[in-house]
This record gives structure tokens, sequence and C-alpha cells, in this order.
């Protein structure tokens, strides 16, 4: 039985990775509950290296003693896929929303993902496109311009994309990003040639790229969206 | 804790039909969504199968589940002697930069884990009800089962899933 969908989207400016990690944990549990309606969780962090489930350390590229120095963290996490740097001017969204409820697997979930940094790229003229099989992300030919990294627990999404605004790719250099030695990462300051407008209205062209795709009929704007969220702990 | 089988990514997603195996003596059905959907087997709604042998019940995630999850490339187990809880979480498998729990349809001790799928994650792609079986457990509440789908309202269940999207 299909109704109208609700999407509650938080705008939370920069966040401190483990804050948002705590807040996911707390959303996913509330939403397999249906306490909550699918949420989405718009923000950046300061810079941060992050590792997943496979735990691949060995495409860290500097001690972990040296990331103090160059002003970054280090997180060990449970979301698929490899290495990467999320930092400022890079839009990320962590959807926390019921895969069941909307009929997706993992694998189609992830391609609308995709398809959402696809989209928004195309606003900017930047011909995006899927990876190829193994290689899941957005590239701009050799490029990457995107990456996914996902859990689904009970069916219940989090962690989800980072899209390259326009962050220093200098940290990336320190990694071999997602674990694929002889490909670029790329932004989209660098490959559109049009005026960017301000990251406010990017972001919102990315929520707004992602409610289309995953066809939500409402969005609603979550006011002062506070990490610490009356939201019912976990048991 | 959870013993982790690190496992390079294979490039095997060949289908294996059921009915090329002889000495499985199950019948099968195809439902209407076109993923294989064994009779007697039990199933829960996060797709996965049990299959009741005995003392020993088997336990793995279904054709649907794999079909939708993409290739596997990873699968985290647990380690034997560890025991295993009806709608909760013994390990999980990482597709398409996705880690997604798989949750144990009934509770008990588990006996043995396929070792087979460190080196060989896409086992679970290609022989979902076979080769790509991930625990065994000793049921500890054998009335479980009771709770758990047949192969008809399995087939149901994930053709009206699929329908919502």
């Amino acid at each position: 039985m299909r109704g109208p969908r609700k999407l509650e989207v938080w705008k939370m400016g920069f966040v401190n990775y483990l804050d948002a990690l705590k807040l996911q944990e707390k959303l996913v549990y509330n939403r397999k509950l249906c306490r909550i309606p699918d949420t989405l969780l718009s923000l950046q962090h300061p810079p941060t290296y992050t590792i997943g489930k496979r735990r691949t350390d060995h495409n860290l590229l500097i001690p972990s003693s040296e990331l103090k120095n160059i002003g970054a963290e280090l997180h060990y996490t449970q979301r698929g896929g490899d290495i990467t740097f999320h930092g400022p001017r890079q839009a990320i969204l962590y959807p926390i929303i019921s895969l069941r409820e909307i009929g997706l697997g993992a694998r189609n979930y992830v391609e609308k993902l995709e398809l959402t940094m696809i989209e928004l790229s195309s606003l900017y003229g930047v011909k995006a496109c899927a990876g190829q099989k193994g290689e899941t992300g957005v590239w701009v030919g050799e490029r990457k311009i995107g990456a996914i990294g996902v859990r689904i627990s009970h069916g219940i999404t989090s962690h989800g994309l980072a899209f390259n605004i326009d962050p220093d790719l200098k940290y990336f250099k320190h990694i071999v990003p997602c674990g694929i030695t002889d490909k670029e990462v790329t932004s989209l300051s660098r490959e559109t040639s049009t005026m960017l407008p301000s990251e406010e209205v990017m972001h919102e062209q990315l929520i707004s790229c992602f409610a289309r795709l995953f066809g939500y009929n409402t969005v609603v704007w979550k006011e002062n969206p506070s990490i610490l969220s009356d939201l019912e702990e976990i048991e | 804790m959870a013993l982790r089988m690190w496992a390079s990514s294979t490039a095997n997603a060949l289908r294996i039909s059921c009915a090329s195996k002889p000495h499985l003596s199950l019948a099968f059905s195809f439902s209407r969504c076109f993923s294989t959907v064994l009779d007697g087997l039990k199933y829960s709604s996060s797709h996965e199968w049990v299959k009741h042998d005995g003392s020993v019940a088997t336990i793995g995630i279904t054709d649907h589940a794999q079909d939708h999850l993409g290739e596997v490339v990873f699968v985290e187990l647990p380690e034997p002697g560890g025991s295993a809880t009806q709608g909760k979480g013994f390990g999980a498998v990482e597709s398409v930069k996705a880690t997604s729990d798989v949750n144990s349809p009934i509770s008990g001790e588990i006996v043995e884990v396929n070792s087979k799928l460190s080196e060989a994650p896409g086992l679970i792609n290609s022989s979902s009800y076979e080769e790509g079986w991930m625990i065994k457990v000793k049921p500890s509440s054998p009335s479980e089962l009771e709770s758990l789908m047949g192969s008809k309202e399995y087939a149901k269940f994930c053709e009206e899933e699929d329908a919502s999207h």
C-alpha cells in the first residue's frame, strides 16, 4: 500500500564525525520502531578520514600519529566501502530511511544515491556517471567526484554519500581513496566552468535531487536541529 | 566477538541452478518475482532461510536477498560456540559499498560457520541455498520455526515488497 511519503530534513552545518555517528545510531533505533519518519541529515565534517567495516588500514598512507599534524581525525566505522576523506566544502547526506517501506534493496538504494550526485552535477553541466562494477561511486571520466558508504541494519540505512563541491583535494593524497590506486579524485569546482552558488544553495539542491529521486511527496525542514535531540535513547 | 573474515572481491556472479545438484531432495518453485524460493525451507521477513535437519538447522540468505544486494565482496560471521537469537543480527555482508546485517531466523547455539565464505563471498550470490550457507545452529526453541513463513507465503511476501517500490 503506497501512501504519501514524508522526508524530514535536518540541515546541520558542521558536525564532528563521532557526534554525527551517535546521532545516526539514535535515529536508526527510533526509525526502526517507527517513532520518526524517514530522516535526512545534511552536513559537513571537519577534516576526517574514515575506514569501513573491512578495516582497510593499509590504504591510509601516513602514520596515524601524523594525522594531528595535518589537522585530521581518523574513525573506524561499520559502513561498507573503503577508506575515504571528509572535509569542508564536501556535501554529505546521511539518509536514515526504511528500505523495506519503499521496497528497495541495497543495490537499488546505492544506485539512487549515485543518481542523486549525478543529477546535481548535471545542473552545472558536468557529465558524471556511476562507477563500473565494483567501483560504486560517481565519476567524471576517470576522476571520482562522489563517494558512497552505507550501513543497513534491519532495513534502516545510515551513513550515505559525500559529494565534492570544492574540498581541499590534497587531503586525498594521504590515502588510496576508496582502495582504488590508479584513479584521481576531483570536485565540482574543478569540473565546471559555471560559477557555483553558495554552499547553502548547493546543499539544498542536493537534498532536492535526493527527495525527487526517492519519491518523497513532502519534505519537512526540521527547525533548529540539535545533536542533543530529544529522541528516545537506545535501550 | 565476531570473527572477521576479510575476503578479496571475486568476479564470480554465475548462478548455479539448484537443478544441477542431484542429491538435493528439495523440490523447488519459482515465484513470480523471478527469485528462486525453495519448498521445504522456512523464511524470515528479513530474507533469511532456515533448513531444519534433525538437530541442526542451516541458515543463509535467500536468492531474493542476494539479488537485491548485488555482488557480495565480504562476509562477517560469528565464532562457533556463540549464540544466535531470533530476529537479532549474527553477521553482515558487504556489497556495493553497503554493509547489511544478517539476522538469525531462530535462536540457538552456533555450531558451525561456513569458512569458505572468507575466500569466496560470491557463493552467497551464486549458490544462496547451498554452498552459500552461512551458519549452522542447534535450535533452542523448535517452536520458533512455526513463526516463520513457508515457501508460498515467502514468495508472496517478496512480490508485495517489490511492488511497493
